[in-house]
Formats: C-alpha cells, sequence, structure tokens
C-alpha cells in the first residue's frame, strides 16, 4: 500500500501533518470546505460551516490550553 | 571556486525545480477562471526554471554541501534568479494579450489600446516592471507596477497573491520541506534565509511544520475573511497575502475598497498571526498559551502594536482627519466625537498593525499627502521596526531593537558597579556569558547600522530623481523616507512614489532594497563580495 510519504511533490508534508487529529482534520477539511462554499455560494448551510471551522479551530486551542495548565502543576 | 560554483549551481537548480512546480500548479487558475489565453504564457513561464533547474541540479548532483559562505551566496542569488524567473508569466501574459493572436481568443478588454484595463496589464510588457513586481511579491514586500489590480487577468492576480504566501515563509524553505534529503546542508541553507530558530532538531521536520502550521491559518484565514463579508475569490487572495504579511491586493485601493469594518477588523488578527515566529506558534497550538505574555518577542508584538496604535489614533484625532457624523457598528449608532474617535481608531490600528506587521494593506486612502508628518512619521517607525523575527515580517524586528536597548542600559547600570563585579545580561530568559552577550549586541547593531545606512542611501537616490518640493506633482522629504522605509522593511504601504511610471533608477533602487530586505542585507552583501572578487573588481 502506498504511503502518505511517497505522493509526490506534497507527500512529505502530508506525512508531516500535526499529529493531532484534530488539526490533521482541519488540515484535511479545509481546502474541501473552501471549495465547497466557492460552489455553493453565501447560504446558512455554508455560513454555518464557516462558523463551525473557525470557531472550532479556536475553541480547541483553548480547549487545548486548559487541559494542559492541570497537568503542568502535577 | 570551482567547486564553490558547483554546490551554489546545484543548490540553484533545486529552487528553480520548486519554482517550476508552483508555476505549473498555478494552471490550475486560469481552467478554472476559462482564462485559456493565459495557459501557454504559464507554462512555457514554468517550463524554464524547470529545465534550467533540471539541467542544474543533474549536472552537478555530486557537489558538495553548503558551507556557511555557500548557503549565504545561495539565498542571496536564490532569492534573485527565483524573482527573476518568477517574472516570466507576467512579461509572457503581457505579451501575449499584445500580440494578441486570433486563436487564443482574447477578451477585448486585454487588447483594446486606451482602456485602463489594456495599460495596467501592458506596463509588464516592461521586463523591468514584472521584475520588479516578481521581487515585491516573493519578498512580501507588496509595492506594485499595477494601476488597477482589479483589471488584471485573475492568474495574475493568484500569481501574485501566491508568490507573496510562499515568500512570507521562505523559497528555501519551501525547497527544503520539498526536496530536501537530510544531511544536506539544508540547515546552514535555512539559516541564511534569515532564518535561525528550531522547533525540532531536524531541519527537515522544523521546514514541513511551519508548513502545515502556516497551511492551517491560511485556510482559517479564509473561512474569517468570508464571513467578513468578502467574496470568496478576494478571502482567498487576502488572507494568502495578509498572513504572508505581504499586502499584494486584488482590488483597486487595497482594503479600503470594501470600507467594511467587519473586514477591518478581521483582518488585523490575520496580520497578527503573520507577526507571530512560527516556533510560538508550535507551542501555542500545542496548547502552551502562556508563550502569547511569556515569550518576549511575542509579548512586545502586543505591546509595540498596542502603544503604535494608540499614539497614531491620538494623532490623527488631533488632526481631525476622520471627522465623522454617525456610524452604526454591531447594531449599536455612534454619533459626533464618538463616531469619530471610532472611525480613527479603526483606522489608526489597521494602518499600525499594517504598517509594523509589514503587510501594507491599506485602508486610509490619503494615507500619504493627507496626514500629517508627524503620523506619516508614526506608521514610518512601525514599518522601520517590523514584529517578531521568526515569523513573516521584514524591518530590523522588535528582537534587535529590544537587544540594543537592554544592551545600553546594561553597558551603562555597569559604570555604577565595581569593575570586579560578576553581573549576567538576561535576554528572554536567557543568562548570557559575556561572550555571547557581545555577539548578541554585535548582531543587532550591524544589522541595525546597515540598515540605515542603505535607507539613506536610496532616500538620496529618491531625491535626485524625483521632482521634490511643493507642488501638485512634487514629493516631500517625509514621502521619500516613508516609501524607502515600506519597500526596505518589505511593507508595502505607499505614499504614492511607486507606480510604473517612476524613473527606472528608482525601479532598480528599490528591487535591491527589497532584495536584502528580506535576506537582512549580510547574504546579499557576501554575494556582492563574492562576484567583485571573482571579476577582480575588489580584492
Amino acid at each position: 500500500m502506498m504511503q502518505l510519504e511517497e505522493i509526490p511533490v506534497v507527500g512529505p508534508l502530508l506525512a508531516a501533518g500535526a499529529d493531532d487529529r484534530v488539526f490533521d482534520a482541519l488540515l484535511v477539511s479545509g481546502p474541501i470546505l473552501i471549495v465547497a462554499i466557492a460552489l455553493l455560494g453565501r447560504n446558512p448551510g455554508s455560513v454555518a460551516l464557516a462558523v463551525a471551522y473557525t470557531v472550532g479551530f479556536s475553541v480547541y486551542i483553548g480547549y487545548k490550553g486548559i487541559r494542559r495548565t492541570p497537568e503542568r502543576k502535577t | 571556486m570551482a567547486n564553490r560554483i558547483e554546490t551554489i549551481a546545484r543548490d540553484l537548480g533545486r529552487m528553480f525545480e520548486a519554482l517550476a512546480g508552483l508555476i505549473l500548479i498555478s494552471v490550475l487558475i486560469p481552467l478554472v477562471w476559462r482564462e485559456w489565453w493565459v495557459v501557454p504564457g504559464m507554462v512555457v513561464s514554468g517550463m524554464i526554471p524547470l529545465l534550467v533547474g533540471f539541467g542544474l541540479s543533474r549536472t552537478f548532483r555530486d557537489a558538495d554541501d553548503p558551507g556557511r559562505l555557500h548557503g549565504m551566496m545561495i539565498a542571496a542569488s536564490g532569492w534573485f534568479f527565483v524573482a527573476l524567473f518568477g517574472s516570466i508569466p507576467f512579461l509572457l501574459v503581457a505579451w501575449t494579450a499584445q500580440l494578441d493572436p486570433s486563436i487564443l481568443d482574447i477578451p477585448t478588454r486585454f487588447t483594446a489600446e486606451g482602456t485602463r484595463t489594456f495599460s495596467t496589464l501592458a506596463a509588464f510588457q516592461n521586463p523591468l516592471n514584472g521584475f520588479f513586481e516578481s521581487m515585491s511579491g516573493f519578498t512580501g514586500t507588496g509595492l506594485t507596477m499595477t494601476d488597477n489590480e482589479a483589471a488584471l487577468p485573475h492568474t495574475l492576480q493568484w500569481w501574485r497573491s501566491f508568490i507573496e504566501w510562499v515568500g512570507g515563509v521562505g523559497v528555501i524553505v519551501l525547497t527544503t520541506a520539498i526536496l530536501a534529503r537530510p544531511g544536506s546542508g539544508s540547515l546552514t541553507l535555512y539559516e541564511s534565509e534569515a532564518r535561525s530558530e528550531k522547533i525540532h532538531p531536524s531541519i527537515v521536520s522544523t521546514v514541513r511544520t511551519i508548513w502545515w502550521i502556516f497551511l492551517l491559518f491560511t485556510f482559517f484565514s479564509i473561512l474569517l475573511l468570508w464571513l467578513a463579508g468578502m467574496p470568496m475569490w478576494d478571502a482567498i487572495n487576502h488572507a494568502m497575502t495578509g498572513l504572508a504579511t505581504g499586502g499584494f491586493s486584488i482590488t483597486d485601493n487595497s482594503i479600503g475598497t470594501y470600507d467594511s469594518v467587519a473586514i477591518d477588523f478581521a483582518l488585523v488578527p490575520v496580520m497578527i498571526l503573520g507577526s507571530i515566529a512560527f516556533p510560538i506558534h508550535y507551542l501555542i497550538l500545542q496548547g502552551n498559551l502562556r508563550n502569547f505574555y511569556e515569550d518576549l518577542q511575542t509579548r512586545w508584538v502586543f505591546i509595540f502594536f498596542g502603544i503604535g496604535t494608540l499614539v497614531l489614533t491620538a494623532v490623527l484625532f488631533d488632526q481631525g482627519f476622520y471627522q465623522t457624523d454617525t456610524i452604526a457598528v454591531a447594531g449599536v449608532v455612534l454619533q459626533g466625537q464618538a463616531a469619530t474617535l471610532f472611525q480613527t481608531f479603526r483606522f489608526a490600528l489597521f494602518q499600525f498593525v499594517s504598517a509594523a506587521s509589514c503587510t501594507g494593506f491599506q485602508t486610509a486612502g490619503s494615507l500619504g499627502p493627507g496626514w500629517t508628518a508627524p503620523a506619516q512619521l508614526t506608521v514610518a517607525f512601525g514599518m522601520v521596526v517590523g514584529a517578531a523575527a521568526g515569523s513573516t515580517v521584514g524591518g530590523i524586528k522588535l528582537i534587535r531593537l529590544l537587544t540594543l536597548a537592554k544592551g545600553i542600559l546594561f553597558r551603562l547600570r555597569g559604570i555604577f558597579y565595581p569593575s570586579s563585579a560578576v553581573r549576567t545580561f538576561n535576554l528572554d530568559g536567557r543568562a548570557l556569558s559575556d561572550e555571547e552577550a557581545a555577539q548578541e549586541f554585535e548582531e543587532a547593531a550591524i544589522i541595525t547600522f546597515l540598515w540605515l545606512v542603505f535607507l539613506g542611501l536610496a532616500a538620496f537616490v529618491f531625491m535626485l530623481a524625483l521632482p521634490m518640493g511643493p507642488g501638485p506633482d512634487a514629493f516631500t522629504v517625509e514621502n521619500v523616507l516613508f516609501e524607502v522605509a515600506s519597500a526596505q522593511g518589505n511593507v508595502g504601504l505607499s505614499s504614492g512614489i511607486t507606480g510604473p511610471a517612476m524613473p527606472t533608477v528608482t525601479k532598480v533602487m528599490f528591487l535591491f532594497n527589497m532584495w536584502i530586505g528580506r535576506l537582512e542585507i549580510i547574504p546579499v552583501l557576501v554575494l556582492l563580495r563574492g562576484v567583485f572578487a571573482s571579476l577582480e573588481v575588489y580584492e
């Protein structure tokens, strides 16, 4: 089976990834979402998806920060 | 000598291959926008660096790995030639429109002489204008030779945004991420591109991490700008150039075209993201949010941006430049002085962050002649200083200014201590030995000094070449200083001097300023010394 690393040009970048499932998912879904919005235009559904992406990204960083703080104390 | 040239040629070849990949990938854009007539020019533009790069990298594939000297020469010459090859799309697309072969069925707005659309594209028939645009793009400057960006074919709009986006992280960083072999001198090249910080022990892992962070932020920024009200094509281009702190726009009046409070405020965090060093971004994405205030540079990015905005707001408010009767913000109607204060703060925040982050987006249309000299010089100071080293910004960088300021205080305080006292110089949480401290001061002082020397040189050339003094077509000294600081700081804000009609000598001077500004001067001087020495002009 072909490994990510073996894909020409962008393979090494994809394989490097973020080592974090949520960031990896955001990296993969980002361009798909942008193309979908470009095709669908501005409507409540596309706005909801864009809000979910941007808010989800911001909240996840905050969540990681909060989760990390107690770990530092132990 | 022969070995040195072989090493340089091999690594330049790899950079040209990477550039060719960028151009050929961009052929997708004319396909999406149905600009078929642009395709031949783009394909030929991609094939030239591909063939040259392939030839060089294969011919000299067994050359030695680069040392520090080679690294600097490769970085300096690489950026020069990448900008040169990157100008070919501008040249070929402009000449395709000029020659207008009937088989390509070019829209008449690009071929009908006398229109603004025609003259905008025709400016790139002059190779120097294309080279200027390309150098401005790759170095993240944003000064432009276009008269009306909105009139350009979508493919060239994209190419301008794309080269700024790539140039923001670095051509060598891109080449290393895609084509590097471990242990092939990548660290030397990486450090020669005005970067020194590592995220991981491996330099290849470091640059790949930089790229996924940059991609993630790009997607986030595109969607944020779209939510703020930008059309998707505009959001894609402005997110790329805003995050790269480049500042190219696809509209005639930059961000001022939208005249939208939401878009202005959405772009501010995008530009700030580009102003923070990548290793700090990495730590923050790992959940270590304390770096926002624990890291010296990041803390000072916010302090510097905050103080600069307040000063600029005060100066502009005192001038009464943004007198506003009524404005509605998020459903709240502001009137009188409150409305004026809000509008002044809005423009001051955007313009100072745009300047200090070295982005160069403009919302204040009359930033040049309309603002008072103190307001222009406040913005110019932001451009000269810049933000964090290790980010996408230009300028002298905050860390150097802080090093010099702390160093001067350290030396002054030392006078009050006995000569036998053992003192430690602390910088960014590191306790430095005397030797390390001296090295830090020296590096910061040399770069700052050279920066100011070349700033003065360019200002001198401009004052000789341009009409100076009062009058509608003349420029003032502060206009010149503003424009030169903008070019060398890789900012792109303009007081109205830069354009296709500017004298050739000033275009060449700005090409040099943008080039040295991006590489922090030393690698370019090393390259020029090497070239002059080999030509026996200098010994």
